[in-house]
């Protein structure tokens, strides 16, 4: 199999065609083991190039919507900038803010950034600023790391999805890719992924399908169109997926009490254990959105609140993976809109991107890490400077892909991973 | 507004407008018919064209001023401009477009209604242009085939046909009934005749606007709080009454005021945050420009400089669109930091919100370039003179190019001029090749937002002839659509995805294509519901209206009289109250939004047509699951396949209701007298065509296995020719 077969819809639609030589065969799939599909995304995998490069084999992007307050989590500060929460010590030789207890106990397992930056203040634009890399434009929609990563090493499960988004809709999703590289939306992680069972009896389901087959065999056979094939493939995924001991992975039913517990039972904890259960199964990415993060005011009760659900998920997702021997192999990103200002006026704080943290976790980089700094007050970014372009290109690294590498749009526009910025090779231990 | 009926009354004496003698809308000129020619006959190539050139149009009509009155006598000044269905939209000298309900008018009018229509249709391009210029399409694509070795597609069954007929001009596919009628007949010119039906069908306007949705990038709130309700309706009445191209370019470019006052400003309001980025996509939109990269820089791969794409940008220079001192004193009425009464936040932002997004010109043009512009063409931070760009050489004596740039208030109008002038080198073009694009597929030219060199259409000649016919209809798109519709070329089966790679597709007929999801959605709905779907509307306009500032200055005492006037008027849902009752955030609130007959809600579903829904629909909505555009980039809908789209048709809520046993489709087969002519009707509605022997003899076993009638729809429903377009 040419390794690039994966990563061109068309050469893709070959390799798909190759496996299903039925016209819509509904028991295609099952000659497609899950070890071809191994086999194949591992020789997609281009040679590994230094520190960090292609370890994290998943990627869980937790993004907090509203604007994370840098200076109220990872970032504490002492004068005019602090916040109504003191700093505490941690596992590691940094401070968080009180508002993070569960997350200081496993900071020596992180990676926290304090000098992100950028020019981005309105919460739309930001958001897509930071699932795409790029800046939003009026002309044209960049696709978020887990289509690129669709693009360049192909599906990462034989009837899995190979990005999920979980709290969220599938927007800022495959951009220019093809709509089959788009995130696979779970809306409500209790609820699972939505209308996967039938609504009548086996014995009607089994007559229905046998009758669509038959059916549906006529204008396939006269038709041979690209997208009336893929039609045939989506169903057949889709059949499977209904039937495949696999769909477990979006039932968190399936999860002891006290794991459940452990996440926090609101829908950002459930979210990160449905992660968690989605990359065990061979998901690749997955992200998880955690709503109310912007705090103009009452930023003391929201940070005690969502700070701390957000910190008892994390810490438990964190500690979650690395038990189960994952964390090496999964990068838990902690993302945010922009930080917010220094100047804490009681309340609460404005939107501000000059300076924002993120903490990257597992996937390769270093423990108990602290990469850059802001100034005194939070204000901009002190040393070591990172973009979100460059946020983007040093996940893309860590995910194996080529980010140095151009990729032109259907209208002739070079992108890459991270719009061309440098990763910064320093996380990585 | 509402269509008139006795309930809306009182509302009739406001809007009566005295009799005016100057110039009737909607009165386009039209030419004398003249002869037919030689009807063409299928062959590989045809053969040239007779030289004598049939004239599009015929002549004018007469006028169509009256004074429309209902039983209890109250009367109405106004032109008429369409009859759809039941509703006669007719506008005033003021500009104002009105409903009415036919079966609310006295029977003089009634009859008026009907003969105007039939005399608009007759007096439409004659018969005998459409054959010509449907004819000049096949010639000029023969003519490449036979160049390249290739060959015309078959000639389409009346089965394709009648499908994709009805997908393509009334938005959903044909039930049982009119499949089996159009089967049936006998008619030589069945074909023709069925075209000419569906364009005038309440089909149309809602396929068009599903269509331009995409395209003008329709949304119901452009933002926090500004809802873009009239913009929605005002583009519907214009559908309705079949405005041409160049007339609804012009009014959108061109209108004044805020989205209350005006629905025609929604297009350009909504960039009124992003001014540049406006520009961009209006170049992009009416005449296939790619500037989009020179807005930030030169161009790697076009003509246009970063120097051009400011030059076009400063004919809007002078106008604003978001009012941003009046929205500051709202807010500060609203937090009671003003004089007066202390007026509710939520219905003060609302109503500056529909105020003060307001399109507007200035004495001054005051664009420059950025600070940081890298060219030595311009100094950065110092002013641009408009000017507009030249595709070739020859434009320089273009006529359309005559414009004067001296009043900075007049710039947009001028623009706007220079855009749809019929000689605008690339206006017609644009909307020939994005029609084609929807009736065949694939555009002339791709992509359709980049046709800044036309001998890089796959038939250069081809885009040429079909700009040509779009001005002799001068821009009706309804005609234009009937000369395509009648080409051989169209009426051929269709090819699969061709690969562009190995070259241009050069049209042997059109291509298979999934719905757009637009389609899929309202032919389930005909499948649900029954044709009767066709004729549920919603206007969430009118409470719009009621908005507008009196004197439009952000004053206290403004803003009481609105507040005053919504609250009598029982229109709360304007102002974002609690009280929702039209057109607000909820689904009781939507339901009431309804004109006439109120849709069904069945499995958590509004049972309605996709353009009479929110736009666009929510994002789990089977529309955005099935590809509809989240609206907030032009063009972007997709018909890209999906695993939760398979969910959705297989169990979802759409799949319940296809297969329910009150399923229109479902029920009117079950009248059958034998299993045959129920299995029939099911292949006719859902793939508008009777079995074969084989899918029969399967259908019946399985409905002597277990299966009814339902699952035989849900299996229809889920087969991928249910999908796909032939």
């Amino acid at each position: 199999m040419n390794p690039d077969s994966l990563r061109d819809p068309l050469d893709r639609r070959t390799f798909v065609e190759r496996c299903a030589r039925y016209a819509f065969g509904l028991s295609v799939l099952p000659l497609l083991s899950k070890r071809s599909f191994a086999e194949t995304v591992a020789a997609a995998q281009p040679l590994a190039r230094g520190a960090g490069f292609g370890k994290a084999k998943h990627v869980i992007f937790l993004q907090l919507q509203g604007g994370l307050s840098h200076i109220d989590s990872f970032d504490p500060k002492t004068g005019d900038a602090k916040g109504p929460g003191n700093p505490i010590a941690t596992s590691a030789d940094f401070q968080v803010t009180q508002y993070l207890p569960e997350t200081a106990k496993i900071a020596n397992k992180l990676t926290v950034i304090r000098s992100m930056t950028a020019k981005v203040g309105v919460h739309a634009n930001a958001q897509y600023l930071m699932r795409t890399g790029y800046e939003k434009r009026g002309t044209i929609v960049h696709p978020m790391l887990g289509a690129w990563a669709q693009h360049y090493l192909g599906r990462s499960h034989a009837t899995l999805p190979a990005t999920v988004c979980v709290g969220r809709p599938a927007n800022h999703g495959n951009g220019y890719f093809p709509a089959g590289y788009s995130p696979l939306p779970i809306l409500d992680p209790e609820e699972g992924l939505a209308n996967s069972g039938s609504r009548v009896s086996a014995d009607i389901q089994s007559k229905r399908l046998t009758l669509l087959q038959r059916l549906d065999a006529t204008f396939s056979h006269q038709m041979p169109d690209e997208n009336v094939r893929a039609y045939g493939d989506f169903y057949d995924t889709t059949l499977q997926l209904m039937k495949s001991s696999d769909l477990k992975a979006f039932d968190l039913a399936a999860e002891p009490g006290a794991m459940r517990e452990s996440y926090g039972r609101n829908k950002f904890g459930q979210g990160c254990l449905l992660a968690r259960r989605l990359v065990e199964s061979g998901v690749r990415f997955v992200e998880v959105q955690s709503g109310g993060w912007d705090m103009h005011k009452g930023l003391e009760d929201s940070m005690e609140d969502k700070g701390g659900e957000f910190d008892r998920a994390f810490a438990a997702l964190v500690s979650d993976l690395e038990s189960r021997g994952l964390l090496d192999s999964t990068l838990v990103a902690v993302t945010t809109e922009f930080g917010r200002k220094p100047g804490f006026d009681g309340s609460g704080r404005g939107h501000h991107p000059l300076a924002f943290s993120t903490v990257l976790a597992g996937g390769g980089a270093k423990r108990g890490y602290v990469h850059g700094s802001s100034d005194e007050k939070g204000y901009g970014p002190a040393s070591q400077e990172m973009t979100v372009g460059s946020f983007h290109a040093t996940i893309g690294w860590a995910a194996g892909l080529p980010i140095e590498k151009e990729y032109l749009t259907p209208s002739g526009r070079p992108m890459a991973v991270g719009n061309k910025a440098k990763p910064s090779l320093e996380v990585f231990a | 507004m509402r269509p008139l009926t006795l309930a809306s009354a009182t509302v009739l004496a406001l809007l009566l407008v005295s009799w005016s003698a100057s110039a009737a809308p909607g009165g386009k000129k039209r030419r004398q018919p003249t002869p037919a020619t030689a009807a063409p006959t299928a062959v590989a190539q045809p053969a040239a064209p007779a030289a004598s050139e049939a004239k599009p149009l015929s002549e004018a009509l007469p006028s169509p001023w009256r004074q429309w009155s209902d039983p209890a006598g109250r009367k109405l000044d106004a032109a008429f401009c369409s009859l759809i269905g039941e509703v006669v939209t007719v506008q005033t000298r003021a500009g104002q477009t009105h409903r009415l309900y036919l079966g609310g008018l006295v029977p003089e009018d009634r009859a008026f209604a009907h003969d105007y229509a039939q005399r608009l249709k007759a007096k439409s391009f004659a018969d005998a242009y459409v054959k010509q210029a449907s004819y000049q399409i096949d010639y000029l694509i023969g003519s490449t085939l036979v160049g390249k070795g290739q060959k015309f597609n078959a000639p389409a069954t009346d089965e394709q046909f009648v499908r994709r007929i009805y997908l393509d001009s009334a938005g959903r596919v044909p039930t049982a009934e009119e499949a089996r009628t159009f089967l049936a007949d006998a008619t030589p010119n069945k074909r023709a005749n069925l075209i000419d039906q569906l364009v005038y069908s309440p089909g149309y306007t809602m396929q068009m606007y599903n269509w331009l949705g995409d395209m003008l990038r329709v949304k119901d709130s452009f933002g926090k709080n500004v809802p873009a309700f009239t913009f929605e309706d005002w583009l519907k009445d214009q559908l309705a009454a079949d405005r041409p191209w160049d007339e609804l370019v012009r009014t959108m470019l061109t209108a004044d005021g805020s989205l209350a006052e005006n629905g025609a400003t929604g297009f350009l309001l909504y960039d009124a945050q992003m001014p540049l980025d406006g520009v961009s996509n209006l170049l992009t939109t009416f005449l296939g420009a790619n500037v989009a990269c020179a807005q930030c820089h030169d161009h790697p791969l076009a003509e246009w400089s970063q120097k051009d794409f400011y030059q076009m940008a400063a004919f809007f220079g002078a106008s604003d669109g978001y009012d941003e001192k009046s929205i500051s004193q709202a807010k500060k009425l609203a937090k009671g930091k003003s004089s007066g009464p202390v007026l509710p936040k939520a219905g003060v932002q609302r109503i500056a919100s529909a105020n003060f997004f307001r399109m507007v010109d200035t004495p001054k043009q005051d664009l420059t370039f950025p600070k940081d512009y890298k060219y030595d063409d311009a100094k950065p931070g110092s002013a641009v003179a408009p000017a507009l760009i030249r595709w070739s050489e020859a434009d320089k004596k273009n006529p359309a190019y005559n414009v004067d740039t001296t009043n900075p208030a007049q710039l947009r109008d001028e623009f706007a001029r220079w855009m749809t002038h019929a000689d605008n080198p690339r206006f017609a073009a644009n909307i020939a090749n994005r029609v084609w694009k929807k009736a065949f597929g694939l555009a002339v030219q791709e992509p359709v937002t980049d046709i800044d060199d036309p001998k890089k259409a796959s038939n250069p000649e081809l885009l040429a002839h079909l700009a040509q016919i779009m001005k002799a209809g001068h821009f009706d798109l309804r005609e234009f659509q009937r000369v395509i519709f009648n080409s051989q070329t169209y009426q051929r089966s269709a090819s699969a995805t061709p690969d562009l790679e190995k070259g241009p597709y050069l049209f042997p007929g059109p291509l298979v294509r999934r719905m757009s999801a637009e389609q899929v959605w309202d032919s389930l709905m005909v499948e649900s519901v029954g044709p009767a779907v066709d004729q549920i509307s919603l206007r969430r306009g009118d409470d719009m209206k009621l908005l507008a500032l009196p004197g439009g200055a952000a004053t206290p005492e403004a803003f009481k009289v609105v507040m005053d006037r919504v609250r009598e008027a029982d229109g709360m849902a304007a102002l974002g109250g609690g009280n929702k009752k039209k057109g607000g955030g909820s689904e009781k609130g939507l339901i009431s939004a309804y004109e006439g007959a109120k849709p069904q809600q069945r499995f958590g579903m509004i049972l309605a047509r996709a353009s009479e829904l929110p736009q666009p629909a929510a994002e789990t909505h089977f529309l955005r699951v099935f590809g509809q555009s989240d609206r907030l980039i032009a063009d972007t809908s997709t018909t890209d396949g999906s695993v939760p789209q398979a969910l959705l048709m297989m169990n979802g809520g759409i799949g319940q209701l296809v297969s329910d046993p009150n399923c229109a489709a479902v029920v009117s087969a079950s009248v059958g007298k034998t299993p045959d002519e129920k299995i029939d009707a099911l292949y006719l509605a859902f793939l508008g065509r009777r079995p074969n022997t084989g899918e029969r003899t399967a259908t019946q076993a399985a409905l002597r296995d277990g299966l009814a009638l339902n699952d035989v729809a849900w299996t229809l429903a889920n087969t991928r020719e249910f999908l796909f377009i032939q």
